[in-house]
């Protein structure tokens, strides 16, 4: 990359089930100021702000015109992307890159607990030939689990011990919104809300807000900071139709991982990734990251969860932070990952650090069944 | 700190969706009960939901086919729990790829017992071979039918043109 740029600083609010003492631009205005503190600059040295919300999770149209102001636009730039809140670093990434800007504010949030979720997610469907059948972002990744399931024969245990893994790192992060470690029991006999997936096979809903401050080369070095560079991004989008797609795997996110990895000069990411933050919509999406990301072959997602590579203790842990499984603000959780992943690179996760990250991952979906896939290699 | 006070509100916004040629052709065939989809003049692809271009070759789709009756379930899933705002459990959804379509097309699979998750799971598994069956009144919109199963077909594989 000829425009290396930064990444000074992140903040984020604590994920919770429902925030009732905030106001969804109190939210906001918690997590940009906490980046911007966390980046040693202030809001008079932002010169772009990008900002990603959804509408209709919010109950505003253009939300963007009460929240760029709580994100720090006032009389300044800014630009809204309405798409999964980690698309905001790859806009921000490629203004700064112009030359045209130096320091740049990229901010999400999603407060589902004053949303009718579901309804909205239905609504996501077109109304001629898909609304009125019943799915929205459960129902339609569990046909994709089904598909995989059957394709690749996963036993049961396996999505289960995904489940686990993630809620007991979860449990180590302070900030996650499901902080209980459970049992394979637990998972078993929790009820089926979309065969093939149990109620603990998917991840919650959850409020929160997260920010970052990101800065050209030229800016990182005249601040003389000790940034965590973004070394590589990439992304892609598959089929509206899922009926044209092979739900068995995620084609779109393997054309993001190879951008990404094109750029950082990744091969062979099992060895060359010290840790990944990826967006588990269910558990067994989350095995099918694994495949999508190239950490296997396809349909050997199993055998890395059996042999315990992506635990905490493992070659390459995924989801330190206990992942969407544990915290899921919707729109802003592929954003929480690449804040998570600065985290480690910078060694301040605290009770959820891994030992000695060079080089993070971090993933963010969205659209039915991860229409849409961003990759972000975070490096020293 | 307001101990978690919230105001109500609602959002109810209607819309009048244009249906386009396309879909009124689609769905005008539905009440002969035929069901006709665009085919790509470049690549073939034969599209379900039809679409007036191929998203791969950017070029627009003016032939049209119909496909068959039958075809093969390539995802489905059972939902038992009540969602805001989507039909009353239990209910089952499946993609389904009909002869000589290249891209499945979803809708209610019915007549299958749902009390037993289990047992439903396994009877409608990925490959079995179901039906489009018309419903009586037909009124042009994409629930002027659902699918059966064929009790007798063997699951099977089928590929498309993925």
């Amino acid at each position: 990359m000829s425009h290396r740029v930064a990444i000074l600083g992140v903040g984020m609010t604590k994920i919770e089930g429902a925030k009732k003492d905030q106001k969804l631009d109190d939210m906001v205005f918690e997590a940009s100021s906490k980046a911007l503190a966390d980046a040693s600059v202030t809001r008079e040295g932002i010169d772009s702000v990008v900002i990603s919300g959804c509408d209709e999770l919010d109950g505003r149209c253009i939300s963007s015109m009460l929240l760029a102001m709580p994100a720090g636009a006032y009389l300044k730039d800014e630009i809204k992307v309405t798409d999964e809140g980690c698309y905001g670093v790859i806009l921000a990434a490629m203004r700064l890159m112009t030359g045209l800007f130096d320091l740049s504010l990229v901010i999400s949030w999603c407060k589902t607990s004053e949303a009718p979720v579901s309804d909205v997610m239905r609504m996501r469907w077109d109304p001629f030939y898909h609304r009125g059948f019943g799915m929205n972002h459960i129902t339609s990744t569990a046909l994709m689990a089904g598909v995989y399931k059957s394709q690749y024969g996963i036993p049961m245990d396996i999505p289960a011990r995904v489940v686990v893994k993630n809620r007991k790192n979860g449990a180590r992060n302070p900030n996650a919104h499901l902080q209980r470690p459970i049992k394979l029991s637990e998972v078993r006999s929790s009820p089926v809300v979309s065969w093939p997936l149990r109620a603990l096979d998917c991840a919650p809903e959850s409020d929160g807000a997260c920010a970052l401050v990101l800065a050209s080369a030229r800016k990182a070095r005249e601040l003389k900071r000790d940034p965590v560079w973004l070394a590589g991004f990439g992304w892609a989008t598959d089929s509206y139709y899922l009926g044209g797609r092979d739900l068995s795997k995620l084609r779109s996110l393997g054309i993001a991982a190879g951008m990404a990895y094109g750029m950082a000069r990744i091969k062979n990411p099992l060895k060359e990734i010290d840790i990944a933050e990826i967006s588990d919509f269910s558990s067994y999406h989350e095995l099918m990251v694994y495949e999508g990301l190239g950490f296997c072959r396809p349909g050997r997602a199993q055998d890395l969860i059996k042999e315990g590579l992506t635990d905490m203790e493992g070659v390459l842990p995924v989801n330190p932070s206990g992942g969407l499984l544990s915290s899921n603000p919707f729109t802003a959780s592929g954003l929480f990952r690449v804040c998570e992943a600065y985290l480690q690179v910078k060694g301040n996760a605290e009770n959820h650090q891994v030992q000695g990250v060079k080089r993070a991952l971090a993933h963010g979906s969205s659209g039915f069944c991860a229409q849409g896939n961003a990759v972000f290699i975070l490096s020293r | 700190m307001n101990d978690g006070m919230t105001l109500r509100g609602g959002w109810n916004v209607e819309y009048n969706y244009a249906v386009g040629t396309t879909g009124k052709k689609f769905f005008d065939a539905l009440i002969e009960k035929k069901i006709i989809a665009p085919k790509c003049s470049k690549c073939g692809l034969v599209m379900l939901p039809p679409r007036s271009f191929c998203e791969r070759c950017f070029v627009p789709a003016e032939e049209w086919v119909e496909v068959g009756r039958e075809g093969t379930i390539q995802a489905f899933t059972i939902v038992p729990v009540k969602f805001e705002s989507l039909p009353e459990p239990p209910y089952a959804i499946a993609y389904v790829l009909l002869d000589g379509a290249d891209t499945a097309l979803v809708n209610f699979i019915r007549k299958v017992d749902l009390s037993d998750l289990g047992a439903a799971a396994k009877k409608l598994s990925i490959g079995k071979r179901v039906r489009v069956v018309f419903e009586k009144r037909r009124k042009g919109t994409i629930n002027d039918f659902h699918y059966e199963l064929i009790e007798t077909g063997q699951a099977r594989r089928q590929r498309s043109k993925k």
